[in-house]
Order: C-alpha cells, then structure tokens, then sequence
C-alpha cells in the first residue's frame, strides 16, 4: 500500500498544479494591460563581468582556495539574480510579442514572431544557465559559460526594439542597459 | 463498471445511490459515454474533427467502447471474466490512443514555436520514457494474485497508463507555463479535461491495483465515472463554447531612452 500511497500524493499534487496553472492562465489574460511595467532593466555590463572567466581566473590567482570559494559563490549569487531578472523579461517580452502577433501590419506581426522566437529562446537558455550556475555553486572551482545567454539577450533587445518601433514609433523601448 | 464482483446486475434499487448498479452508477456510466459520441458528432458535423482528429478517434472509441463494456456488464448471461477479458484489450487499445493524442497536443503547443518546437519533441520523448520505466517499476511491485491474471493485470495497466498520462500532461501544463505559451483555447481544454482525468485515475487505479479498499471498491469506480464526466463536459464546454476574445490593447512598451539605447546598440554591433 506504501506504492499506492506515494502514487495518490503524486496524483493529488499533480491536479493541483494543473489546476493551478489553468486558473493562473485565466487570471494571466485578464492582466496583460500592465505587461510593460513588470520588465525590468539588466546591467548587461556588470552581467558580462560577473561572468567574464577572465575576473574569474584572476580572482582565483590572486585568493586563497577558501577565500575564492566564498568570492565565487557571492558572484554566482548575483549571477543567478541576473539571469533570473532576463529570464523573466524573456516571459514578459513572450507575452508582449504574443498580443501582437494579432496585429493587421504585416512588419509587426514578423517583428512580434521574432521577438517571441528570441524570447522563449533566452528562456530556454535561462533555465539551462540557471542549473549550470547553481551547479558551479555546488562546486565553484569548476567553469562556467554564461556568454551565449549575454549573447542572447542582446539579439532579443534588438527584436524588442524593433517591435516598439513598428508599433508604436514615437515611444522609446529598453529593456536592457547598457 | 469495473467491479470484479459482478453478480448484482440490472438496475438496484437500494438505499444507496453509492451503490454498484445503482441509478446514479449507471447514470455516470451512460451518460458521459453517449455525452462523448455526442461530442464526436457535433466535431464532425461542424468539420472540426479535422483540427482535432486524434480528439475525435478517442471520443468515438470511448463510446463504442462504452458501447461494447456496458452489455457485457449488464447481461448476466455473460460471465464476468469475458468483461475482464475485452476491458484488458479495450485498455490497451485505449493507451495507445491516447499517447498519440497527448503526443499530438504536445505537437500543437509546442509546434508553432520555432524556437521550441525541437524542445517539445525532446520533452515527450525522454519524460514518455522515463514515465514508462516509473510505470513499470511501480506495476511490477503490484500484487497479481487472482485466478484470472487479467483482473489485476487490467487494474496494473490502468495505473501505468495513468502514470504516464498524467505525468506527461503536468509536463505539459507546467512547460507551458514557464514558457508562458498561447494554448490554443481547444487544445488547453482537451489537455485540461485529459489532465483532471487522469490524475484522479491514477489515484484511483494505484489504490485498486495494490489491493486497498478492497470492500469500497464501488466507491473508487463512482470516483472514476464521475471524474470521466467532469472531463466530458470540459471538453463540451472548451470545444463548442468559442472563446471570448478579450480585446488586447496595443502592447504599450516601457517608456525609455531609445536614443541611448539605440546609440549603445550599435556600439555594440561595431565591436
């Protein structure tokens, strides 16, 4: 009975998550008037430092073991922060794109699909670079290759821009600084 | 419906409506089932079977399925190992189709991205797997101690089917909402109505399949006829109600200094 027991918690969680993401879904459309507002801007500078091999090769010479140990982790601590913050832009920029992908104008319903693609791109890439810095965490002597999702985000910037523009020529869009 | 003790048949008029072959029992059996070819009419009527052809194939074979379980049932000239011996292979017909179904929703939400697609084969791929290995560990624990293998041999399957549906629909469910993906409002109800579904069965079939409320197993079968029809009428409303499409305004992008950005940029690009 131990199997059957572990199985119908199992179940029970699972309809609640279903659930859950059904009612969050219907709460989500009734919400998406104040998209804007939730993006919130990266240092993509300070993003590249923390993530430079470079600082972090020097770090390493320069510190006793335990000592690098701690530094690294602080810098991975932030490092997560920020790819937390892109990806979450990501999801914004996902639903921004989606809303506009209805749009009659042929340029900005191709600029919207563009800037969906990237996005769930950069999402992708986020949920990957977020297990690999928790990862390095674990072990902080081991590397780390955050560069593509930098890479990344700079592409969807350009796609979130070029949106903006078509839609709406006179407002200024960021959502990086640089 | 799925009773091993069988011998009560026809209508009962007991004092409880929890009863097997009572009018509520029947009522849960019939009415989802006929509700379902219904449904499968309406789709073809209106040429939308062809959007959801799988959908389709599985309405139409839940009630002929009804169709051919229920006699059986209810006759009680057939011996109630014959049931047992169509619902094992009625069983795994219905395990096949519905894979395929998931398989198909799967495609369509994760199939207009491009950027996901590839993603989304990779996902039913190796979490299918992976569900199955689960099922089959977990199936291979259950007891098979009856005289006619089928019976716990059909209750194992259910709960490995169960296993596996409901894993890869919370997969679903859960990847779509990390990504934040448009549900096509059809296929969100034929995934939500499958989900619900499936989870309450799993519950249900684990607990049949390893031996417990052997003496309320009545309950556990109402449990299931009733979830069914909840599913029934999801899929009525999310398949022929249409979607209120809440008027989208112009995403109003954040206010901002395009001009430095713009400036940046292309400093960028120059590197």
């Amino acid at each position: 009975m131990t199997l059957a027991i572990i199985l119908v918690i199992a179940a029970v969680l699972s309809l609640v998550a279903i659930l859950g993401v059904a009612i969050t879904r219907s709460l989500q459309i009734s919400s998406d008037a104040s998209l804007a507002s939730q993006i919130r801007p990266v240092d993509v500078e300070a993003f590249r430092n923390l993530a430079d091999p470079v600082e972090d090769a020097y770090l390493r010479s320069r510190l006793p073991v335990a000592e690098f140990r701690k530094v690294r982790r602080a810098r991975l601590r932030a490092l997560a922060a920020y790819v937390r913050t892109a990806g979450k832009n990501a999801a914004v920029l996902v639903r921004m794109g989606q809303n506009a992908l209805a749009s009659n104008d042929a340029a900005t319903a191709e600029a919207a699909q563009q800037l969906v693609n990237q996005a769930l791109l950069l999402r992708r890439n986020a949920a990957h670079a977020l297990l690999r810095i928790y990862a390095a965490m674990a072990w902080p002597n081991s590397h780390l290759a955050a560069a593509p999702i930098l890479d990344r985000y700079n592409q969807l910037s350009g796609a979130a821009m070029l949106l903006g523009r078509l839609q709406n020529p006179a407002v200024p869009v960021r959502i990086a600084v640089w | 419906m799925f009773l091993e003790e069988r011998g009560c048949r026809g209508i009962v008029r007991g004092d409880s409506m929890f009863e097997a072959h009572s009018f509520l029992w029947h009522y849960l059996w019939v009415a989802p089932n006929l509700l379902l070819g219904a449904l499968g009419g309406i789709l073809w009527r209106r040429g939308v079977h062809k959007e959801f052809r799988t959908f389709f194939v599985y309405a139409w074979f839940q009630a002929v399925q009804w169709a051919v379980l229920y006699p059986i049932d209810v006759i009680s000239s057939i011996p109630a190992a014959d049931f047992w011996r169509v619902y094992w292979l009625s069983s795994l017909l219905e395990s096949i189709i519905v894979f395929i179904l998931i398989s198909d929703i799967f495609a369509n939400v994760f199939g207009s991205y491009a950027a996901l697609a590839h993603l989304g084969k990779l996902l039913i791929r190796w979490a299918g797997a992976l569900l199955l290995i689960t099922a089959t560990a977990f199936g291979a624990r259950a007891p098979i101690d009856h005289p006619f293998w089928f019976i716990p041999a059909s209750h194992v399957l259910q709960e490995a089917m169960y296993v596996v549906v409901s894993g890869l629909i919370l997969l679903l469910f859960v990847s779509a909402a990390y990504f934040r993906l448009a549900w096509n409002h059809r296929v969100f109800g034929i995934a939500l109505g499958l989900g619900v579904s499936a989870c309450v069965h799993l519950a249900t079939w684990a607990v049949m399949a390893n031996g417990g409320l052997a003496e309320k197993r009545h309950l556990l079968d109402l449990v299931n006829l009733a979830t069914f029809h909840v599913a029934v009428l999801i899929w009525f409303y999310y398949l022929l109600v249409p979607e209120t499409v809440a008027r989208k305004p112009l995403v109003a992008l954040p206010e901002n200094n395009l001009a430095v950005w713009n400036r940046e940029l292309e400093r960028l690009l120059q590197q």
